[in-house]
């Protein structure tokens, strides 16, 4: 059996020691004009560069760039769309991070590849593969706000998807074998499943050799479980913390699509155990009818400490070893 | 009927009391100090002897406003959930979280057992209530927000972490009153967070309120209305104070389907925003709330601490705030 261990998408960009803030620092500088856009970019090459050696030495398999450039999962898509302005702060769901909201005034053209320079740049500085994370076109719709352009959440999502599917065309191109999707909003609004499918086929629809991975965190998943299964994507990942019933209901239902495993909770500080992963692995696994399964935190590591995130890796990677070691 | 009950603590107030939701700005000199204080440049002492001059100038500020139940300003306290952390057993000072942009915050971390370490707010609110006649509220941070806005590494989930929290935060209700505050605010801005919580949030409110001699007043945020209404009426309190400015909720829509069973602060004035609202703006948010409820139930003030705008745009803020409340009162009358 194989468990590959990876991330969920975005990594504490800062810890609590000087050396490890230098990234606050240089966008403070850039802020106030002290340092050119050249300079700070090449700060977050550092950045990058940095969490992804953390990452591959916690013992992750497939890992991403942390989202270091990103301000949010919003507007970093936003700004590289024309038709799209860029409003206040609003609270990411349950967290305590706020997001700059869209706001769109008229028809969204992409102006140009959004992520395709980050994936490319993560490679190069990654021996493990890279897996590019972007926000899916539901999320991005129902986190809009809408002036001009489109009457409904379902035309909006549709024509975020057309940009996505670009981005996910240019990234498969690249290379990139695996590509995340997050649609945290989808938990929220379980009655706009047909926008979601509608949408996910543009998206999907340049993704050529690369296979797509939905992720639906910050809420319990269970009671969509099933309709996620049909829809057109190839892999889900799952955010087991809010769904006490979830891994019950996997091993009734199984799953037709590869899953990756939300286990480790990327919210709390406290580290996860063999009796608390252990007997879920056990319920779940033998009703997995195809591979591969991944391992990986529960969301973004962002809303932990830099050196608690490292730890929270550092566990993932010893508890899969000691799962399949005692197996063996 | 809460009228009666603050008649009955001793408190009288007019038709449409004011009040303010907890935090004003620091004051300039104030948060200078604060900075040096942090660089360790000046002592604690130093700083504490600009802290109560602060406070003074709020509490003087308020009085010539026209407020009718004042707040001493929280000039002493940074974060509303760190400032409990920081001083109760349990908690560590967790490491930097990033919030927003470039904007990070120390996020505690709760390692063992949660404490009431003895008083934590009631020196400060009888130094308060020290200078002015008008009644002061006691301000505490709500045990589920305290839960919600800190890590849990010790109990075994979030609804044990919120209970134990409970049961030390209600020491320092007890602290309060004791001292003599007969109206306690316990904020739960996190309360709409998680809908499928709000069941513990509610009992976590009873273990800390039931059977004291106070009118609590709880301080919700934007949105918990149309989440969480009307489960939020279990609230075991006498008042919520639900932000409305920016909201275009159609109350009485909501009131005669699920009638609302307590006071009813108003939120009345948008603290993220620099414009000064108009008198005429401000009475029609009163008068939405006035005219499904009956006036001896709304009370009026800002829709969050003030903490983020300027000391002069909270001024003016309010200043109109009290022009409004004026004009209502004798219209009402």
């Amino acid at each position: 059996m194989q468990l590959i261990l990876s991330t969920a998408g975005s990594y504490p960009r800062i810890g609590d020691v000087p050396d490890l803030q230098r990234h606050r620092r240089a966008y403070a500088q850039r802020e106030r004009g002290d340092i050119s856009a050249e300079e700070l970019r090449k700060v977050e090459d550092e950045v990058v560069a940095g969490v992804i050696r953390e990452q591959i030495e916690a013992g992750i398999e497939v890992v991403t760039d942390g989202l270091i450039r990103w301000y949010d999962p919003y507007s970093h898509f936003a700004r590289g769309v024309e038709g799209v302005e860029i409003n206040g702060l609003l609270r990411l769901f349950d967290t305590n991070f706020y997001f700059r909201q869209p706001v769109v005034k008229g028809r969204l053209r992409r102006r140009g590849p959004i992520l395709l320079p980050e994936y490319e740049f993560a490679r190069s500085v990654s021996s493990r593969p890279v897996k590019p994370v972007l926000t899916g076109p539901y999320t991005l719709a129902r986190g809009s706000i809408v002036e001009a352009g489109y009457r409904s959440v379902h035309e909006l999502a549709l024509a975020y998807a057309e940009v996505l599917a670009a981005e996910v065309g240019e990234l498969s191109r690249a290379g990139a074998q695996l590509i995340q999707l997050d649609e945290p909003a989808i938990v929220r609004h379980p009655e706009n499943l047909n926008v979601l499918e509608a949408a996910l086929a543009v998206v999907g629809r340049e993704r050529g050799a690369a296979r797509l991975l939905l992720h639906t965190p910050f809420g319990d998943v269970a009671p969509l479980y099933r309709d996620l299964q049909a829809l057109p994507v190839d892999a889900l990942g799952l955010d087991f913390t809010y769904s006490p019933k979830l891994p019950a209901l996997i091993a009734d239902l199984g799953s037709a699509k590869p899953l990756a495993l939300g286990l480790i909770d990327a919210r709390n500080t406290k580290l996860e155990t063999r009796e608390s992963v252990f007997p879920v692995l056990d319920a779940i696994l033998p009703a997995l009818k195809t591979g591969p399964t991944y391992l990986m935190p529960s969301c973004g590591l962002e809303f932990l400490p830099r050196e608690r995130a490292r730890l929270k890796l550092e566990t993932l990677k010893r508890l899969r070893d000691a799962y399949l070691g005692g197996r063996s | 009927m809460s009228r009666e009950k603050l008649k009955r603590l001793g408190v009288e107030l007019p038709l449409l009391p004011t009040s303010t939701v907890g935090s004003f700005p620091k004051t300039p000199e104030l948060a200078e100090a604060r900075t040096k204080y942090t660089r360790n440049q000046i002592t604690r002492a130093e700083l504490e002897t600009l802290e109560k001059r602060a406070t003074e100038f709020w509490i003087r500020t308020q009085e010539e406003i026209g407020l009718d139940v004042l707040v001493d300003g929280e000039q002493y306290r940074g974060d509303m959930v760190a400032y409990f952390a920081e001083l109760m057993g349990g908690f560590q000072t967790g490491g930097l979280v990033r919030s927003y942009g470039n904007r990070y915050y120390h996020k505690p971390a709760i390692v063992g057992e949660v404490k009431w370490p003895g008083p934590m707010t009631v020196q400060w609110w009888r130094w308060t209530q020290s200078l002015t006649k008008k009644p002061v509220k006691g301000m505490l941070t709500g045990p589920y927000t305290v839960m919600d806005w800190s890590f849990n590494d010790h109990y075994r989930d979030r609804k044990s972490a919120c209970l134990a929290l409970a049961g030390e935060l209600r020491k320092e209700a007890e602290a309060l009153i004791e001292a003599g505050a007969r109206i306690i605010q316990i904020d739960e801005p996190a309360i709409s967070v998680r809908q499928e919580e709000l069941s513990f949030a509610i009992e976590a409110m009873h273990l800390t309120v039931d059977g004291l001699p106070a009118y609590f007043i709880t301080h919700a945020c934007y949105g918990a209305f149309e989440t969480i209404y009307p489960d939020m009426l279990e609230l075991p309190v006498d008042n919520l104070d639900l932000a409305i400015s920016n909201s275009a909720l159609d109350l009485l829509k909501i009131f005669e389907k699920d009638p609302f069973t307590k006071d009813l602060s108003l939120g009345v004035l948008d603290v993220h925003n620099h414009r000064i609202e108009t008198p005429t703006e401000i009475k029609a948010r009163v008068m939405r709330g006035v005219r499904v409820l009956t006036p001896e139930r709304v009370w009026v003030d800002p829709d969050c601490g003030l903490k983020t705008r300027t000391v002069e745009e909270s001024r003016r803020k309010l200043e109109t705030m009290l022009t409004a409340v004026r004009e209502l009162r004798t219209e009402l009358a």
